[in-house]
């Protein structure tokens, strides 16, 4: 479904993504993590193209990325991203947050995107806030808008960029909640996020990345309990410690 | 000083001082259109990633934010007829309110769509929006709202500048008062009845720019 192969990527004279070779299968859960500024958002941010790379290969969904740009808009339908700050439309409701991108991109009409945008608000435990602007929402309800906008256009990848960096304690779990339970219906995903537990959970695999460079990729069960690196080691005694 | 204020002469120049007034509107309305439509399509130009049409609209801005109003006026009006183009001044006067104004109507709308956070062009993109309804779903209706009052503003600007063309024989308000001070040797009349009349606009314009920020100034848009 996503296949990096010996991707580079400078930004100037900083080599943010060094040879990375991943393959990441139908179905399957990739958790990223990794020290910051080890250039796993920009790891994610290259598979829908929101970041150029340089050297390499990257095919997404039988599309080679950046090589094809009139694919781009194809593959950003299959493709639903989240972000660490969100990134609702302020001046638009919840309900109209979700269904703008079917209605345009997709040509759905307004009924049947607003029904299955309902449908999705439910899913993720927001059916009473349909009609809410984002800053009438708590920042946990505001990330399960954003994920809900990503289903919406029913992708077949889902990607995560620290989705619960930016909230309070009390609100991650009810956004780690809704997905894992998209992992529970198969949905092939990549999440990039310092929750191990989390990772622990839900990952089928764990990829562990510092500096540019891929240092290991290991079930989470070996990775945290017999990391192979000594920076994976160091990693996990810094993380696990509280 | 204002009870010598000779009233009998003000009265008996309303019909010019009314006649100036309008054609005052006139040219402002005329020249703020002008100026908007040549803002958003300058505007448009810088924010879009072709290299020389932003060129070409950031030398314009420039050139016309380091010169004086007066002298662009002089230069259209000077040398259009160089050129070959012979156009009455007040279409002469129109056109040099629309392109100065235009540049810092360019640089209000730009403001307004560089507020728009990054992040929320991204989700555009990532579900697949084109650059077209990004702009026209996401950032246009956001990066609007906060430009109507500095865009008020410029159009209060705008109708005092056209004060100017009196300087190359448009008979607006201005050079209506100083038919005051011409004819009758009463400039301080002339100064007096035109003074009021801008006041008179101002407020009007004013108005307009409270009565939108009031409008739209509500805590909770829901």
């Amino acid at each position: 479904m996503i296949e990096f192969s010996g991707v580079n990527k400078w930004f100037g004279a900083l080599h943010v993504l060094c040879d990375i070779d991943l393959a990441v299968t139908r179905g399957e859960v990739v958790v990223v993590c990794g020290p910051s500024g080890s250039g796993k958002s920009t790891l994610i941010r290259c598979v829908n193209g929101l970041e150029p790379y340089q050297k390499g290969r990257l095919m997404v969904d039988g599309i080679h990325v950046g090589q094809e740009p009139r694919r781009m808009r194809e593959l950003r339908m299959e493709v639903g991203f989240v972000f660490q700050s969100f990134n609702l439309y302020p001046h638009k409701t919840a309900l109209e947050n979700v269904t703008l991108a079917p209605i345009h991109v997709r040509g759905m009409s307004r009924v049947a995107a607003a029904e299955r945008g309902r449908a999705l608000l439910e899913r993720v435990g927001l059916g009473d806030r349909m009609g809410s602007y984002p800053h009438q929402l708590s920042g946990g309800q505001q990330q399960r808008v954003a994920i809900a906008r990503a289903l919406c256009m029913q992708p077949k990848v889902m990607l995560f960029d620290e989705p619960t960096s930016a909230l309070d304690p009390e609100m991650v779990k009810e956004v780690l909640d809704v997905i894992i339970s998209l992992a529970g219906e198969g949905m092939t995903m990549m999440v990039v996020t310092h929750e191990m537990g989390f990772a622990r959970s839900v990952a089928d695999r764990v990829v562990f990345m510092d500096q540019g460079s891929i240092i290991e990729t290991a079930t989470p069960e070996s990775f945290f309990t017999n990391p192979q690196s000594e920076r994976g080691r160091d990693f996990l005694g810094k993380v696990l410690q509280h | 000083m204002l009870g010598t204020l000779n009233t009998r002469v003000m009265l008996e120049y309303l019909p010019e001082l009314l006649q100036g007034l309008q054609a005052t509107l006139l040219l402002s309305v005329s020249g703020f259109a002008g100026a908007m439509l040549i803002g958003i399509i300058a505007c448009a130009l810088t924010i879009q990633p072709l290299r020389w049409p932003r060129a070409i609209v950031i030398a314009y801005v420039d050139i016309i934010r380091a010169t004086p109003l007066l002298a662009q006026l002089y230069f259209l009006y000077f040398g259009l007829p160089r050129i070959g183009i012979l156009i009455p001044e007040f279409h002469i006067g129109i056109i040099a309110l629309a392109l100065n104004s235009g540049a810092y109507v360019a640089e209000i709308i730009r403001s307004g769509i560089l507020s728009i956070q990054r992040g929320q062009v991204e989700a555009g993109i990532s579900t697949g929006l084109s650059y077209l309804q990004r702009m026209r779903h996401i950032v246009l209706p956001q990066a609007l709202r906060p430009t109507v009052s500095p865009l008020i503003g410029q159009a209060i600007v705008l109708v005092k500048d056209s004060s100017l063309l009196s300087l190359i024989s448009v008979v607006e308000l201005t050079r209506a008062g100083q038919r005051i001070a011409n004819e009758r040797f009463m400039p301080f009349e002339g100064l007096v009845a035109t003074a009021t009349a801008y006041l008179a606009i101002y407020f009007l314009l004013k108005f307009l720019a409270e009565l939108w920020s009031r409008h739209n100034s509500l805590p909770d848009r829901a």
